[in-house]
């Protein structure tokens, strides 16, 4: 270890060293000061994206590798940490109303979530098979805390054990495929099994091990059929957790696919894309499919997640650079995305009730109009409705799958994005054209309301000028 | 076949057997004993793999500390078996099916076609420490994966003290030692002045 | 500032002035909207007369720039750019100027009505709009251009929404301007099949390669792809530009307030098809057939539009048929291969009309918002301002020599009859004609509201007098370039190769070219209408109208009585509206509504929505009870699934049970 490895992962060491640091500040500071927590973490967040933006070792067009090659610094992890910084920085403004509304607020939340970043930008940076699992377990471990937040919801409980116990069943496959691999190859290092992989051809046990590493990242996606936790996980958590594990998380597990199977496993493409092409066309089946069936909005939201991660595997399976590119792009709208909906969610909750059910937002246009825009860019822009985001997410990925030829795969997702609107509509149709069921006022705090205003109306100006960070992320790859 | 491949064998088959009884058998207490024989047997494969290090570090965590408390819950504990079995006998079918199948295919890719393919990892020299060799490599080569590994258990006592931990607003008694001592006399004696009646005007 | 942040400035500046008054309209207030706008236009105006005396008179090279590329598929660039040459300053000038002006008379017009601040957001969106229409260098701006200005227009129409008519008029509008992009999308997408690019220059450079192709439409006749792009580009000139017979929706859009009849419906919105055709130059020249169209529907839009101006009695109904007959003019003149006499008219039409409108405004708002000329008279000794710039308006529109309007007109006339293409005689003729009705309907106007006896109630009458400073000031500031913009700019525009590098003319298509071979000055040039054949027909209208509405006012209704089945087609405007009526809106509705009991209602929603809606319910359903809650169910599907890949991708994809089976 010299110092220039610990320069090029700085932003880690920043975000754990805040990380102990808030946890410390937190049980000196009275009840009623608790919101100063909120305030240190996402200045913390801030100064990670300067740091990680500004201080560049090198020159990120190429990777650096660190710690005996068990950390990279990359392009496309520098633009995913960034993204990972502004939309918990967006999850933080928006958990502070929530966690204020619903007295729980404490700074393990803030804790946890900055362990559970801190996780996800190992996963990033992972080069070895070491780094990718134990990043993988410290999102996932900080995960599971989280839903169980509140410990008076019997529901929270009941999805965090879920969520315990499917995770490390998942994690368990995910070590067996990893140990085998080491097996296989003698090295943890992914360029290094890149290398041995592609010298040992066809290999039946590499084919093996290869099922459960990609089963290991459809959990973490929840792409069918490893997505059982995900409606009851979302609907269980808290609703500032949710938002939580459909954000950074999400943009881990991109990360995740990549590092393994293109850094690690790409010799191997021909294997990763056949399954993958199953699991992404049964997720945008599913997904859609299930999510008309769903009254609640949390539930329908974490339906919605399973066909949009279908949507990201379409990128991932194209194997090309354009595809990768795609799906990145894909993440991080969706990460965005999901954000804002579950921003919406909280801004109607009340005292003790989160607003989950669909019938909440009847004629949400005449309680807040602007609150009832904001939710509409949101779902057309999930709905991929063209000039929003979400729109230029679908057709890229879309073209990405078509540039290598799968051409039914395409239509598949044509056709449930299709009916996949309806349910995004349907939240649209509510909000303008019936009659409120009360007249409460609907209120937060400004600066909540100002992130989420950013955040819907990014909606539409990333899809007018989605050219920038379409760029960023084909510059990635 | 050496002796080293029928050690082997001797202490996989008692592995397997007694991680079975661990999930068949109906005494919980029994089923940690199972799995304290089958934490020995690993512990006796890893000395054939000359990694002595972790072999001790199995039995000393795995069975002196973890499986103790382990047999202190589940003895404290009334666990009412029963119930937890309820529809075990309806899923066995199922479940066997299930099991045969997964065990079928990965016999028939480890013995079909894996096996001769993997390379065997090259001995060790004379003299070769396995505590210091691991030493070694986990403050050189492996820090940053070391340090995560730490900030897992960091976040693994995080959340169990969030989870379990009530804070003091929630009713628990609690006691401040410095309050205790800064204790005035006035705090906790009060002086009462009465007038002095008599029984007489008192009674009437 | 480089030129670049300059030119974006120069649409932003009301786009800003536009959000500003639109969205935080109950917190600046009424002054606020009005300032923030007028302020935002201002300097667009002023920008846009730096950019002008840069193009125009330092002789500054036209600028081709792109700003932003929005998205690149298969090779064909999406993107913002701005074209500056001689034509753009010409238009940017215009707009923002007659913009500037109707901002300002806003103030005095809508000074009661509680919808002020969303009016100045409009109209300033409106200024963004046409911006970004004329300085555009692409068609995909071009088209986004073309649908905001629509749009705005179709927001004006209705600016009162509770009023029936004018809900009513915004429709038509709106469904008329439908048909006309239409065609124009259709040229769009056949330039970008045809040329592979959205961009003018270089789709400019590709059309002569494509003389003399053609593609087939209907079973096998061929058609001459210029020609079918250019017509199609052409259809969607005529509905923006209320062309004959897509014109029904421009004389019922006065249901607007008449500031936006002045700035959209006469000035600006409505020439933006004369401007797209000038500016599609290059295209037009290399299809004799599609000039001949251009040429006839001018025509005939230019004489029969004025002819029902003749019989209106609301005021501002007379200045709109007017307005549709001069955009016939400027349609004729494109025909005729004189788009420089077409964008000089263009110009001096929207200074004199929005004067006429405006003054139009001015009666209306002194005659507390009654706008039936039966009940005006006299008017001129009230609003003596009002009275003297619109009879400066009038004369300009008709043409009387050394007025702004005379120039413009007379050339066009000039250039059809130098005209050599199948149609021309015919156009000429109309034009002619044209004359003389616009005398005759220019006149009664002006002797109807502002001579002869008082006929307003007493009510009205009691109250009438000049309207305030903000409504007088713009109509000094119009009139001034209504009467001399034409005599200052005929020759440096027109016979100065001004627009060389804007417009191009076939080399044996140069009307104005051979015009200018006897031109000798805007003075002698006047002197010289006294022998021409189009003088003396004002004269002849003039007398007649004099004759008719002022010394005889009984002739009137002899005419009338006499004639009474030409005025009843007049009045009736030769039943384009019934027959609109009937044919289209009835006929779609009954087709409509087959389609909708039939198709619809039957095939798709019984059969298609509704069954496969059942099915995919009915999945939804069976999928939700997978989602049982129970842990192991959960964790009984995930080795499923991964015993199913196994077997599927390890197992049979590599052929292993080969060697066992």
């Amino acid at each position: 270890m010299t110092a220039s490895d610990l320069f090029i992962a700085l932003p880690e060491l920043f975000i754990l060293v805040m990380a102990c640091l808030i946890m410390l500040i937190d049980l000196y500071l009275p009840e009623n000061r608790r919101g100063m927590v909120s305030f240190i973490s996402v200045l913390t967040l801030l100064f990670a994206g300067i740091m990680v933006m500004r201080w560049q070792a090198v020159d990120s067009s190429t990777a650096q590798y660190a710690f005996n090659g068990t950390f990279v610094r990359d392009r496309m992890a520098d633009v995913l940490k960034v993204f990972c910084f502004i939309v918990l920085g967006a999850v933080f403004v928006y958990a502070k109303h929530y966690l204020r509304v619903f007295k729980l607020m404490c700074g393990e939340y803030y804790v946890l979530s900055l362990f559970l970043l801190l996780g996800a930008m190992v996963l990033i940076s992972a080069a070895s098979l070491l780094t990718v699992y134990l990043g993988l377990e410290l999102i996932s471990l900080s995960s599971y805390a989280l839903v169980a937040l509140n410990r008076d919801d019997r529901r929270g409980a009941e999805a965090a054990m879920k969520y315990f116990i499917l995770g490390s069943l998942a994690s368990g496959l995910l070590l067996y495929g990893m140990s085998m691999l080491y097996g296989v190859t003698g090295s943890l290092s992914l360029s290094d099994i890149a290398a041995s992989v592609a010298i040992a051809g066809d290999n039946v046990m590499l084919v093996f091990a290869l099922v459960f590493v990609v089963v290991g990242i459809a959990f973490k996606l929840g792409a069918v059929p490893f997505h059982m936790w995900v409606p009851d996980v979302y609907h269980g958590a808290p609703a500032a957790v949710t938002m939580l594990i459909g954000s950074v998380p999400k943009l881990a597990a991109f990360a995740m696919a990549i590092r393994l199977l293109d850094n690690g496993l790409v010799p191997m493409q021909g294997d990763w894309m056949a399954m993958l092409t199953v699991l992404a066309a049964l997720s945008i089946i599913v997904g859609n499919l299930v999510a008309i069936a769903q009254t609640n909005l949390k539930r329908m939201l974490a339906y919605s997640t399973i066909s949009h991660m279908g949507f990201l595997l379409l990128g991932v399976l194209a194997g090309t650079a354009q595809g990768y590119s795609a799906a990145m792009f894909y993440a991080i709208t969706y990460a965005i995305m999901s954000t804002g909906a579950f921003a919406v969610l909280i801004m109607l909750s009340k005292s003790g009730i989160e607003a989950e059910n669909l019938d909440d937002y009847k004629g949400l246009n005449q309680r807040n109009p602007l609150l009832a825009a904001l939710m509409l860019m949101l779902m057309f822009s999930m709905a991929g409705i063209p000039v929003f985001v979400g729109f230029f997410a679908k057709w890229l990925v879309i073209q990405a799958i078509l540039d290598v030829g799968l051409l039914w795969l395409a239509v598949v997702a044509v056709v449930f994005s299709v009916i996949g609107s309806f349910y995004y509509l349907r939240v649209v149709k509510l909000m303008y054209f019936d009659e409120p069921e009360t007249t409460d006022k609907v209120t937060a705090p400004a600066d909540f309301r100002f992130v989420l205003t950013v955040n819907g109306v990014a909606q539409l100006l990333m899809g007018i000028f989605a050219n920038a960070l379409i760029a960023l992320c084909v510059a990635s790859f | 076949m050496s002796i080293q491949v029928l050690v082997f064998y001797l202490f996989g088959t008692i592995l397997t057997l007694s991680a079975l009884s661990v999930i068949t058998v109906r005494n919980p207490v029994y089923a940690a004993l199972f799995l304290v024989l089958a934490f020995f047997s690993s512990a006796a494969i890893w000395m054939l793999l000359e990694v002595e290090f972790l072999a001790i570090t199995l039995v000393l965590v795995y069975v002196g500390a973890v499986m103790v408390l382990f047999l202190f819950v589940v003895m404290m504990l009334d666990v009412n078996l029963s119930r937890l079995r309820e529809g075990f006998a309806r899923y066995l079918p199922v479940g066997i099916l299930v099991a045969l199948v997964m065990a079928g295919e990965l016999l028939l890719v480890i013995w079909t076609k894996g096996a001769e393919k993997l390379p065997l990892p090259p001995g060790n020299p004379e003299g070769f420490s396995n505590t210091t060799y691991l030493g070694e490599r986990l403050y050189t080569e492996y820090l940053f994966p070391f340090e995560i590994a730490a900030v897992i258990l960091l976040v693994a006592i995080v959340a169990a003290i969030t989870l379990t931990h009530r804070g003091r607003s929630e009713g628990g008694r609690y006691q401040d030692p410095a309050r205790q001592v800064q204790v005035t006399r006035d705090e906790r004696v009060r002086i009462v002045s009465m007038p002095a009646v008599k029984d007489k005007e008192n009674g009437a | 500032m480089d030129m670049k942040t300059l030119l974006l400035l120069i649409p932003l500046l009301p786009l800003a002035g536009s959000i500003i008054a639109g969205l935080l309209r109950n917190q600046i207030g009424r002054a606020g909207a009005h300032w923030v706008t007028i302020l935002g236009v201002a300097a667009s105006c002023g920008l846009s007369f730096y950019v002008f005396k840069l193009i125009a008179l330092d002789g500054m090279a036209a600028i081709n720039t792109s700003i932003y590329t929005w998205a690149l598929t298969d090779g064909i660039r999406f993107e913002i750019g701005f074209l500056i040459d001689s034509l753009t300053v010409v238009m940017m000038t215009v707009v923002t100027f007659v913009s500037l002006m109707v901002h300002i008379y806003t103030i005095g017009y809508m000074r009661d009505d509680p919808g002020y601040q969303r009016f100045f957001s409009y109209i300033a969106l409106f200024t963004f709009s046409m911006l970004m229409l004329v300085m555009s260098n692409n068609f995909l701006q071009l088209f986004f251009g073309w649908e905001a200005v629509g749009l705005v227009s179709y927001l004006l129409i209705g600016f009162w929404f509770k009023k029936e008519s004018a809900i009513f008029a915004n429709l038509k509008a709106f469904l008329v301007n439908r048909v006309g992009d239409f065609g124009f999308l259709l040229g769009i997408a056949a330039i970008v099949a045809s040329f592979g690019t959205l961009d003018y220059a270089e789709t400019f450079a590709r059309a002569p390669e494509a003389v003399g192709q053609t593609i087939s439409i209907f079973g096998g006749a061929e058609w001459s792809l210029l020609t079918v792009i250019c017509i199609c580009l052409f259809i969607g000139a005529m509905g923006k530009s209320a062309q004959a017979p897509l014109h029904v929706w421009l004389p019922d859009s006065m249901e607007g307030p008449t500031p936006i009849s002045a700035l959209i419906h006469a000035a600006t919105m409505v020439t933006a098809g004369i401007f797209m055709v000038a500016r599609m130059s290059p295209l037009f020249e290399l299809s004799e057939v599609a000039l001949s169209f251009v040429l006839v529907i001018g025509a005939i839009t230019a004489l029969f539009m004025g002819l029902i101006g003749l019989v209106q009695n609301d005021i501002k109904r007379v200045v709109a048929y007017s307005t549709l007959s001069q955009l016939g003019y400027m349609t004729v003149a494109l025909g005729a291969s004189a788009y420089s006499a077409a964008i000089f008219h263009l110009m001096t039409h929207a200074f004199f009309k929005a004067l006429l409108f405006l003054g139009a405004g001015s009666v209306i708002i002194a005659m507390h918002h009654r706008q039936d000329m039966r009940e005006m008279g006299g008017l001129r000794k009230y609003m003596p301002i009002t009275f003297i710039t619109a009879w400066l308006g009038s004369l300009a529109l008709m043409g009387v020599p050394l007025f702004s309007g005379f120039y413009s007109k007379d050339l066009i006339i000039e250039a059809v009859h130098l005209a050599e293409r199948p149609g021309a005689d015919f156009a000429y003729w109309c034009v002619l004609l044209g004359v003389v009705v616009t005398a005759l309907y220019s006149l009664r106007l002006l002797f109807l509201t502002f001579h002869g006896k008082e006929r307003m109630e007493e009510s009205v009458r009691s109250h009438l007098h000049e309207t305030p400073l903000v409504v007088t000031i713009p109509l000094i500031l119009l009139a001034i370039p209504s009467v001399l913009i034409g005599y200052f700019t005929v020759e440096p525009m027109l016979f100065g190769g001004f627009f060389q590098d804007a417009i191009y003319v076939a080399p044996g298509n140069d009307v104005i070219g051979e015009i200018g071979h006897h031109f000798h000055g805007p003075l002698a040039m006047a002197l010289h209408a006294v022998v021409t054949p189009v003088f003396w027909l004002v004269v002849l209208g003039s007398a007649a109208a004099v004759m008719i509405w002022f010394w005889k006012p009984q002739l009137a209704t002899w005419f009338a009585q006499t004639l009474s089945p030409l005025q009843r087609m007049l009045d009736k405007k030769y039943w384009f509206d019934e027959v609109y009526q009937f044919l289209f809106a009835r006929g779609s509705l009954k087709l409509g509504n087959g389609l909708w009991r039939y198709g619809d209602a039957g095939l798709i929603d019984g059969a298609l929505v509704n069954g496969s809606a059942g099915i995919v319910g009915r999945l939804a359903v069976l999928f939700r009870h997978l989602q049982s809650g129970y842990l192991f169910h959960y964790a009984f599907a995930m080795i499923v699934g991964l015993i199913l890949i196994i077997a599927a991708f390890v197992i049979l994809d590599k052929g292993m049970l080969e060697g066992i089976f």
